[in-house]
C-alpha cells in the first residue's frame, strides 16, 4: 500500500505549474491581439466530492465535467476505500473551448484518493485548498462517511453540503434535520428533482386554493420527492387537505399524478408533464434531470432556503 | 419545537406566502393572448415566434395562452403554424427544438387576414379574441405587439380604439391590456410627439410598452448590475474620478439588403437616438431608489435631460458624419454603400455617427461622452470604455519612456465576448521600473455558462408580466431625439463628400480630429 505525505502547498504548487504546463501547450494564435486566445482561468467556487470508491468514477467525471461549463470552479475529488494506510493526490485541469470561441476555459482539479483511517487528513487537506473568498461546496455521494457516521468530520470544510436522499446509503431526512439544526445549508437533490414539477403546480394554482390534491406515486411507499411534495403543498396551502396514494405496481415511489380538485390533473414524466384543465390539454417542458442539470440548481444557492427547511421540516417534525 | 430558519435577502417563513419559492422559481407569464401585428413579417420569424417557443420550452407560458397572428396574407390556422414551426426550427438559437411541446404550443396559434386599413378587420379582431378567451381560458389578458410598418402605429391603435379593445371588459378590473410597438418611434422630435399623442390618445401611457431591444440584453443589464450592486466602483463613477467615457457599436458588416430601409434611417437615427442613448443612460444615470419600474426610468429619463443640446454652430465640432465606400474586410470586397442593392447612387444617409456628448448635471460636468457607431467597420464590437483620470503625480514618468502615467480603462464589453475588462499598470519583472499596461479579464460566459436568454424573450415575458423597466417611456424618447435634433437639422444642410471612409477601416478622420481637440483618442476595441 503506498501512503505519500500530503501537504496542501505542495498541491497548490503543482496547480501552479500545472497552468503554466496547459498555458506553453496552448499558446493561442500567434499574430492575434493579445488575450484573444489562449487559455482562460475560470473560477466560481470550490466544490468538494465526496465519493466512494467502488462509484464510476467516469460517469462521475463526465457530471463534474458538464457542470463546470455552469459553475466553474476548483474541484477537490476525494475517494474513499476500504482497507488500511493508503493515501494520493494528483492535479489537472479540465478544458473546453465553447461553441464559436476561441479561448480555451479551463478549470482545475485535485483528487484525493484515502482509506477512511485518513479521513482526518483528508479535512486538513482539502480545507487550505479550497479558493479563498468563494463559496465552498460539498457534494456527498460516499455511503462510507454516512455509515462511518463522520458527517461532522466534513461538514466544516463547507458552506453547504448537498446530498441525494433518493439515493441508496444517503443520509436521510433525520440526518439532514441534524445538519439544519446545527446551522449548516443542506440541499437534496431529491427536493431538486421536483423544483419544476412544484413551480407548474404553483403557477398553475395562482391564488386559487383547492380543496383536495391527491399526490399519486409510483410503488408501495412514498419516496423522498413524494414526501417533500406533500409537505410542500401542506405548509403552503394549510387550507387544503393534501394526501398521498400508492399507484400499485413496482417503482421508486416518485409522484404520477397530482389531482387538484379534479379540475386539473397533471402526469409529470421524463422531460414534460401533461396537464389537463377541464377541456384544455397542455404539455409543459420539464427538465430532465440529470445529475448535473439537479446539482447545476443547487449550486446557484449558497443561502439558507426557507422553504426547502420548511418542507424539511414538516416531515421530520 | 420548530426548528430555526435563517432569512434571505428579506425573505423568510413568515413573509412567504402560499406556494412562492423565490430563490428557485423563475418568473412566470399570467394567462393572456398575444396579438402580433406583422405576424408573416420578419421580425415574427426571427424573434418573436421563437422567443415566446421558448419561453413555453422553459415552462414560463401559462396552459392559458394562445398567439394570434394578424397580416393581410390570406391564409389558414394551419398554413400559419406551419410556417412558424418553420422559422422557429430555423431561427431558435441555442435550444432544442422539440416537436412534441411544438405540437401543443401551435394548439394555441391562431391567424386573422386582415388589412389594418379596414375598419372592419378591429370587429372581426374582436370576435376572435372572445372566441379564444373561451377556448384558451387566456382570462381576457391581451398584449398586442406592432410588427408592422412604423407609419402604421398609431392606425393601429386608433383601430383597437374604435371597438374598445384598449379596455378590458367592465367588471374585470384584474384584466389587462398592453400594446408594443417597435423603433422607430417617429423620425424627429415632432412625429415623434404626433405619434405620441394618437396613441396616448386610445391607450394608457401606462399600457403603452416601447421596446428597445439594447435594453434587454442581458449585457446591458449587467451595467446596473455592475454599477449599483458593487461598491467600489460607484464612489469612482464621476467627474472628478472619470476623463471621458467612448460608447462604439461597430458592425463589420455593410447595410446587406436593407438597403432601402438604412437609406432612409442611417447611422445618427437607428442607432443614436435610440439604442446608444439608452446605453449612455444606463452608464451615467444616478442610483434608482429602488429596482422598480418607474425609479429606474425616471432616472434614466433625468440623465437624457441631462445632455447639453448643441446649438447649431457646435454641431460641426461635436458631430461627425460618414459613409462608407468601397474597401476590404479581411481579405472580402466589400461594396460602398452607393453601390448596394436598393440605394440610390447619390445617397447622403450617414453610415457612420460620432458624436460627443456632454451632460449638464453635477456628476458628470465637463465629461464628454464619445458615442460612435457604424457599418462596415473593421470588426462587430459593442462596447463601453470608462477612462480614469491619470495618477496626480507621473512618478514613473522615465519608465514609461518619457509618457504620461498611463490610465485605467475600464471597458464593459457588450457584444461579443460579453464581459469587462480593467487595464492598470504593472511592474515589469526584473531591476529597474519599467511599466507597463495589464489587463484583468472578466469573461461573462466562463464565469457563467448557463445560456442567457435573448432580448425578446427577456422583453416579451416583461411586458406579459406588466414589468416596463426595461421598456422606454414617452419623456425618454423625447429627451433623446431633443439631444440629436439639432445634428439632424445641421446635417440637412450640409453638403457631404461622401463617401468619407473605407470599408474596413475605424471611419472618417474627421471623427479622430472630433477626439483630438479634447486631447483624446478613439480606442481600437
Amino acid at each position: 500500500m503506498a501512503c505519500e505525505i500530503i501537504k496542501p502547498d505542495r498541491i497548490l504548487k503543482e496547480l501552479g505549474e500545472l497552468w503554466i504546463d496547459t498555458a506553453k501547450s496552448d499558446p493561442g494564435k500567434p499574430g492575434t491581439e493579445s488575450g484573444d486566445d489562449g487559455l482562460l482561468r475560470a473560477c466560481s467556487m470550490t466544490l468538494i466530492s465526496f465519493v466512494d470508491d467502488e462509484e464510476d468514477s467516469m460517469a462521475l467525471g463526465e457530471t463534474l465535467a458538464l457542470l463546470m461549463r455552469e459553475h466553474p470552479s476548483r474541484s477537490i475529488v476525494v475517494r474513499l476505500r476500504e482497507g488500511e494506510d493508503f493515501l494520493e493526490s494528483r492535479v489537472l485541469a479540465q478544458c473546453w473551448k465553447p461553441f464559436g470561441h476561441r479561448k480555451q476555459i479551463c478549470c482545475e482539479q485535485v483528487e484525493l484518493t484515502a482509506t477512511m483511517n485518513h479521513l482526518q487528513d483528508v479535512a486538513s487537506v482539502v480545507g487550505p485548498l479550497a479558493v479563498p473568498d468563494l463559496p465552498r461546496l460539498i457534494l456527498l455521494r460516499s455511503a462510507r462517511i454516512v455509515r462511518a457516521g463522520a458527517l461532522r468530520k466534513i461538514l466544516p470544510l463547507a458552506d453547504k453540503i448537498i446530498v441525494d436522499s433518493s439515493r441508496p446509503g444517503a443520509p436521510g431526512f433525520g440526518e439532514l434535520g441534524a445538519m439544519l439544526d446545527s446551522g449548516h445549508i443542506a440541499g437534496d437533490l431529491a427536493w431538486t428533482r421536483i423544483t419544476e414539477l412544484r413551480a407548474l403546480i404553483a403557477h398553475l394554482l395562482g391564488e386559487t386554493v383547492p380543496k383536495v390534491i391527491t399526490i399519486e406515486y409510483s410503488g408501495r411507499e412514498a419516496g423522498p420527492e413524494t414526501r417533500y411534495l406533500e409537505a410542500w403543498l401542506d405548509g403552503g396551502l394549510p387550507d387544503t387537505h393534501v394526501r398521498i396514494k400508492s399507484g400499485g405496481g413496482e417503482g421508486l415511489g416518485t409522484p404520477l399524478v397530482i389531482r387538484i380538485d379534479d379540475t386539473i390533473v397533471i402526469r409529470p414524466g421524463v422531460g414534460c408533464a401533461e396537464i389537463e384543465m377541464g377541456a384544455l390539454k397542455q404539455r409543459a417542458s420539464l427538465a430532465v434531470g440529470r445529475d448535473d442539470e439537479l446539482l447545476s440548481a443547487e449550486l446557484k444557492i449558497v443561502v439558507h432556503d426557507p422553504v426547502f427547511e420548511r418542507a424539511l421540516n414538516r416531515i421530520t417534525a | 419545537m420548530p426548528r430555526m430558519v435563517a432569512s434571505f435577502a428579506n425573505v423568510n417563513l413568515m413573509s412567504l406566502e402560499g406556494l412562492e419559492d423565490p430563490l428557485r422559481f423563475s418568473r412566470k407569464a399570467p394567462p393572456c393572448a398575444v396579438v402580433i401585428y406583422g405576424a408573416n413579417g420578419d421580425l415574427t420569424k426571427r424573434k418573436l415566434m421563437p422567443a415566446l417557443y421558448r419561453l413555453a420550452f422553459e415552462g414560463r407560458l401559462a396552459p392559458g395562452f394562445a398567439v394570434v397572428g394578424v397580416s393581410r396574407t390570406a391564409m389558414s390556422n394551419d398554413e400559419f403554424r406551419e410556417r412558424m414551426r418553420e422559422s422557429v426550427k430555423k431561427y431558435l438559437e441555442d435550444s432544442p427544438f422539440d416537436e412534441q411541446l411544438w405540437v401543443s404550443f401551435a394548439q394555441g396559434l391562431t391567424y386573422l387576414a386582415g388589412d389594418v386599413g379596414q375598419p372592419d378587420s378591429y370587429g372581426e379582431l374582436a370576435s376572435h379574441l372572445k372566441a379564444v378567451a373561451a377556448e384558451r381560458q387566456t382570462e381576457g389578458n391581451v398584449l398586442f405587439y406592432l410588427s408592422t410598418q412604423p407609419s402604421q402605429y398609431a392606425q393601429i391603435a386608433e383601430g383597437l380604439g374604435s371597438v374598445g379593445l384598449q379596455h378590458p371588459p367592465e367588471g374585470h378590473s384584474e384584466t389587462w391590456r398592453r400594446i408594443v410597438i417597435e423603433k422607430p418611434f417617429g423620425h424627429d422630435l415632432v412625429s415623434a410627439g404626433v405619434l405620441n399623442s394618437r396613441l396616448q390618445a386610445v391607450f394608457n401611457e401606462r399600457d403603452i410598452y416601447r421596446i428597445d431591444h439594447y435594453l434587454g440584453k442581458e449585457t446591458v443589464q449587467n451595467i446596473m448590475a455592475f454599477r449599483f450592486g458593487n461598491g467600489i466602483f460607484e464612489p469612482l463613477w464621476n467627474r472628478t474620478y472619470v476623463d471621458h467615457v467612448q460608447i462604439t457599436a461597430a458592425e463589420s458588416i455593410g447595410v446587406e439588403g436593407r438597403g432601402a430601409y438604412y437609406q432612409e434611417a442611417g447611422a445618427l437615427r437607428d442607432m443614436i437616438q435610440n439604442h446608444l442613448l439608452q446605453v449612455l443612460a444606463t452608464v451615467a444615470m444616478e442610483p434608482a431608489s429602488s429596482f422598480t419600474s418607474d425609479a429606474v426610468r425616471d432616472e434614466r429619463a433625468k440623465l437624457l435631460r441631462a445632455i447639453r443640446i448643441m446649438r447649431p454652430d457646435q454641431v460641426a465640432d461635436n458631430a461627425v458624419a460618414g459613409q462608407y465606400g468601397p474597401g476590404r474586410s479581411g481579405s472580402e470586397h466589400v461594396p460602398g454603400f452607393r453601390q448596394e442593392k436598393g440605394v440610390e447612387p447619390h445617397a447622403t444617409t450617414d453610415t457612420y455617427a460620432a458624436v460627443t456628448f456632454l451632460l449638464d448635471n453635477w456628476r458628470w460636468s465637463g465629461v464628454p461622452f464619445y458615442i460612435r457607431t457604424g457599418k462596415a467597420l473593421p470588426k462587430r464590437v459593442t462596447e463601453i470604455a470608462i477612462q480614469f483620470r491619470t495618477a496626480p503625480l507621473a512618478m514613473f514618468r522615465k519608465a514609461t519612456a518619457g509618457a504620461e502615467a498611463i490610465p485605467n480603462v475600464l471597458i464593459l464589453r457588450i457584444q461579443p465576448e460579453e464581459g469587462i475588462s480593467l487595464r492598470f499598470a504593472s511592474k515589469r519583472p526584473g531591476s529597474g521600473m519599467q511599466i507597463r499596461p495589464v489587463s484583468m479579464d472578466f469573461n461573462y460566459g466562463s464565469s457563467f455558462g448557463e445560456r442567457s436568454p435573448s432580448a425578446y424573450e427577456t422583453l416579451l415575458l416583461d411586458a406579459i408580466t406588466g414589468d416596463a423597466t426595461l421598456y422606454t417611456r414617452q419623456d425618454m424618447v423625447d429627451a433623446s431625439w431633443t439631444a440629436v435634433q439639432p445634428i439632424m437639422d445641421y446635417w440637412a444642410t450640409q453638403k457631404y463628400d461622401f463617401p468619407n471612409y473605407a470599408a474596413g477601416t475605424w471611419g472618417p478622420a474627421a471623427s479622430d480630429e472630433m477626439l483630438r481637440r479634447w486631447g483624446h483618442e478613439w480606442r481600437r476595441p
